[in-house]
């Protein structure tokens, strides 16, 4: 057990509704760099989670070093010698690069009083040791997002990590930066013997990078290889796994006119980047295009730049032959669209909102609803909100409670229900089963596809590749804002996992 | 959509309300006070002349018009701490020009000041709504800010351009045509025909607020304005309209102050009312109806505290005390409540994962 760093024995980590991890069990070694890869919600940052000491796992053990982590706490992890770089960065922004390293484990001056120059001393030291060049007094909220990685990286060496987490370090740099990680881990782990586990979605990134890799898929480990000894091909294939079993949607009628019409669209994500970049497509009507991509490659941007969510920085965005480009969401709406947003808390729903309300939003206005044009007529709003609860089949304890108090299952069946009852002729869907048990999936993959037979242009985007597959007619696949791929009739899935993880166009660079 | 009161609610505010009075009793006594007397001083100063219950009439008529513009306010997620300076803005504008129109018509000086209080107010308050909506400033910094520099604005038009001609008064404006005044209702008080319009402006408000559509839209902002934004309300516009609004409703509570009891400005129309207004918003929770109600309770609690001083010479501040320890107990109940909810929420959560376990055992 000398050459393991970590080791788990049937870890299994149950969430209210989910479970994150399922019986996994994974030795890695002392000195190696290990990838974990798979999709969004494979529970590749729960084990890790559960590793750190975030989580307590519902069933199995951890080893670190040889030793049980028994006293499931951060603090016991980082005591073991485990450090974790998070996605989001834990700094104190108005810090300085020497004092966020030291934080919590502070040199002190007569026991009492910070010791600023102990701090720059011991950071210069370690960034010399590792070399990891830093500038121990620039304020971490100056530096680039590549630097402020680094910091994350020194505080945890500072605190005496041997085993070092880093959750999808990449996503946030250029590519110029990931190199100059990845020069630092080969260095950490050839010169200090130090083990890396490393999440990704980049499968290139994974054969660059690893020594060994695991794949995990619906919270389960499906395997580990030797990184030599695979390809992106079966990576991908391992990673999107055979379809689920499902009845056969029946699928009517030919496509009509084109309804949603995007051309040369760029967009910008929050932090300034480009995440759509020129990009076309089209929908049109009695269609569902579906659009395969791994999380964080333009696909919310898209989403939100036809919706009137975010403004797009150049292109054009076209809803039923009008220009809908730069409109407010109330105007696009106006035009023929209707919208599942892929976040349904923070935007479809307004939790503290009874059910009625949320169901009711959109068509507030209309004539039915209100005397005089201002009036709201109570009884017709309710009898109204009963009757699309029952259409669409919501359980919860009735129309008056606030929309928070149901399950999430539910509270995506009442954004469903409000959007598909406008009966619109576009309809723009985003993870339309995120967090969804098995029977309401069924219930809403079949609205979808009702929609669709009645003529309905539809554009969908899913972390779950089993829906895309099951309910696009036309499948494009993105990659750092770009269609890397677009697939029609029979496909073969491993390639699209291949677009997906950008392997298509380093091919294409290539030849 | 709610019809059911909210009994806990009202029972944490009784219950609240009876701890202040047993809070304060305390104090009284340990300052040397038979709280029995002093309480009921308190009652006799608010009950037992009419023009007692003019006066908590008139204040209870300031408290609600200013708590629900601070209700109109939180309605779309702004807390808007500037009313004070919208009232006293309101208060010297509209005094101002009933003085410029001195020897017209009441019937058209009296809507002209009350228009011109009212768009002072609005003005004052789409300032700090502009750079919310539009460059993101916290209106709380702004609007507090702001309530500075108006005061110190009516100070020095009382002082100066705005004076009264009469020499001995000092940083007050002219005193308006007695034509003008709201007729006073109850000899000797401040209750004046000023009331009703409070009562038409109240109820206006609490009818858009709860039974309209931009009432629901205006609800849907507060709750949650990326939702309101994605399902097609324009945000940005209902969120100035609110606080053009909640602005007017403070000009026109000056302007009232000063046609119904004052007749000239001066700064005594307003010893920050419009924070006692909050306050009551606070404790009603942002609730309408409930502001109305308890705007009664404090104003009676207020002005039975300056009877009672003046009887019993027992210092008014008593009244603040009970005041803050209503709060503290809401607030306070509202956290336990809170803390309590969250425990169960985790014990389910864990009996849940224990569950699923089992049966995936088996």
């Amino acid at each position: 057990m000398d050459d393991i760093a970590v080791r788990f024995e049937h870890v299994s980590m149950a969430f209210p509704g989910v479970l994150a991890n399922d019986d996994v069990s994974l030795d890695i070694r002392r000195g190696e760099v290990f990838a974990l890869v798979g999709e969004n919600g494979a529970g590749k940052s729960t084990l890790m989670n559960v590793l750190y000491g975030i989580h307590a796992p519902t069933d199995g053990r951890v080893f670190i070093n040889g030793r049980e982590l028994t006293d499931h706490s951060p603090k016991a992890a980082i005591g073991l010698g485990v450090g974790m770089v998070h996605q989001h960065f834990m700094l104190v922004p108005s810090f300085t690069v020497a004092q966020n390293i030291v934080l919590s484990r502070e040199p002190r001056r007569g026991r009492v009083f910070f010791d600023n120059a102990a701090a720059r001393r011991k950071t210069l030291a370690l960034a010399e040791e590792y070399g990891l060049e830093v500038d121990p007094d620039a304020a971490v909220e100056e530096l680039s997002v590549g630097l402020q990685q680094r910091v994350e990286i020194l505080k945890t060496l500072y605190r005496g990590a041997e085993i070092l987490i880093l959750d999808e370090p990449t996503a946030v740099l250029t590519p110029q930066e990931t190199e100059e990680l990845f020069a630092v881990i080969r260095r950490v782990v050839r010169e200090k013997r130090m083990t890396v586990v490393i999440i990704t979605h980049k499968l290139y990134e994974v054969l660059a990078i690893s020594d060994r890799v695991g794949v995990m898929r619906k919270g389960a480990l499906v395997g580990v290889r030797d990184t030599a000894q695979v390809d992106e091909q079966t990576l991908a294939s391992m990673m999107v796994g055979r379809p689920m079993l499902y009845d056969k949607l029946e699928k009517t009628g030919t496509p009509g006119e084109v309804m949603i019409e995007v051309k040369d669209l760029t967009v910008r994500d929050n932090r300034g980047l480009v995440a759509v970049d020129k990009l076309s497509l089209s929908v049109r009507a009695g269609e569902v295009l579906g659009i395969a991509a791994v999380e964080g490659n333009g696909q919310s941007e898209l989403l939100e730049a036809v919706t009137g969510m975010r403004k797009a920085e150049s292109g054009a965005v076209t809803i039923c032959g009008h220009d809908a480009t730069g409109l407010d969401p109330g105007a696009i709406r106006a035009l023929g669209l209707a919208h599942v947003p892929e976040d349904r808390l923070s935007t479809g729903v307004s939790r503290d909102a009874t059910v009625t309300d949320n169901l009711l939003t959109g068509r507030h206005r209309e004539k039915r609803f209100n005397r005089f044009g201002f009036h709201q007529r109570t009884s017709t709003i309710e009898r109204y909100a009963r009757e699309i609860y029952e259409k669409f089949d919501i359980r919860g304890s009735g129309t008056d409670v606030p929309v928070g108090d149901l399950s999430g299952g539910n509270m995506q069946k009442v954004v469903i229900a409000r959007e598909f009852s406008f009966d619109s002729p576009v309809l723009v869907v985003a993870q339309p089963t995120r967090g969804v048990d098995v029977g309401a999936i069924e219930f809403i993959h079949r609205q979808i596809i009702d929609r669709r037979n009645q003529g309905c242009a539809i554009l969908l985007c899913s972390a779950d590749l089993d829906e895309v597959f099951r309910l696009s007619d036309r499948i494009v696949t993105l990659y750092e804002g770009k269609i890397t791929g677009e697939f029609t009739g029979e496909f073969s899935k491993d390639e699209i996992g291949l677009c997906m993880t950008g392997g298509q166009r380093d091919k294409e660079a290539a030849s | 959509m709610k019809k059911k009161r909210d009994w806990g609610y009202l029972g944490s505010l009784c219950i609240s309300v009876l701890l202040a009075f047993v809070i304060g009793a305390v104090i009284l006594a340990v300052a040397g006070f038979s709280p029995v007397k002093a309480y009921a001083a308190m009652a006799s100063g608010a009950f037992s002349s009419a023009r007692h219950i003019g006066d908590f009439l008139e204040y209870a008529m300031v408290l609600c018009l200013t708590g629900l513009a601070c209700v109109l306010g939180s309605r779309v997620g702004i807390f808007n701490v500037g009313g004070e300076g919208q009232l006293l803005l309101g208060a010297v504008v509209g005094c101002q020009v009933g003085v410029w129109l001195n020897g017209q018509s009441p019937w058209l000086a009296i809507p002209a000041a009350a228009l011109a209080a009212m768009a002072v107010g609005a003005f004052y308050a789409l300032i700090p709504g502009w750079l919310k909506v539009k460059v993101k400033v916290n209106e709380v910094i702004t609007t507090i800010m702001l309530n500075t520099i108006a005061a110190s604005l009516c100070q020095y038009l009382a002082k100066g351009p705005w004076k009264n001609p009469n020499k001995n008064m000092v940083a007050a404006t002219a005193q308006l045509d007695p034509r003008y005044w709201f007729k006073t209702l109850i000899p000797g008080s401040n209750l004046s025909t000023a009331i009703i319009a409070a009562a038409v402006v109240t109820f206006l408000t609490w009818y858009v607020m709860q039974k309209t559509s931009t009432g629901y839209e205006m609800k849907l902002t507060g709750q949650n304005p990326r939702f309101a934004f994605f399902s097609g309300i324009k945000t940005d516009r209902i969120v100035l309209a609110c606080m053009c609004i909640s602005g007017a409703m403070c000009g026109l509570v000056g302007m009232f102050r000063v046609y119904g009891a004052e007749h000239l400005y001066r700064s005594s129309v307003s010893n920050q009312y419009y924070f006692e207004g909050l306050t009551v918003a606070m404790i009603a929770r942002y609730d309408p109806v409930t502001v109305i109600g308890l705007s009664f309770l404090f104003a009676i609690l207020k002005i039975g505290a300056q009877g009672m001083e003046l009887s019993a010479g027992v210092p008014n501040q008593i009244y603040l005390i009970i005041q803050t320890v209503v709060i503290f107990c809401m607030a306070a109940e509202s956290g336990v409540f809170a803390s309590l909810r969250a425990g169960a929420q985790r014990k389910k959560a864990r009996a849940d994962i224990r569950r699923k376990e089992e049966e995936s055992h088996v």
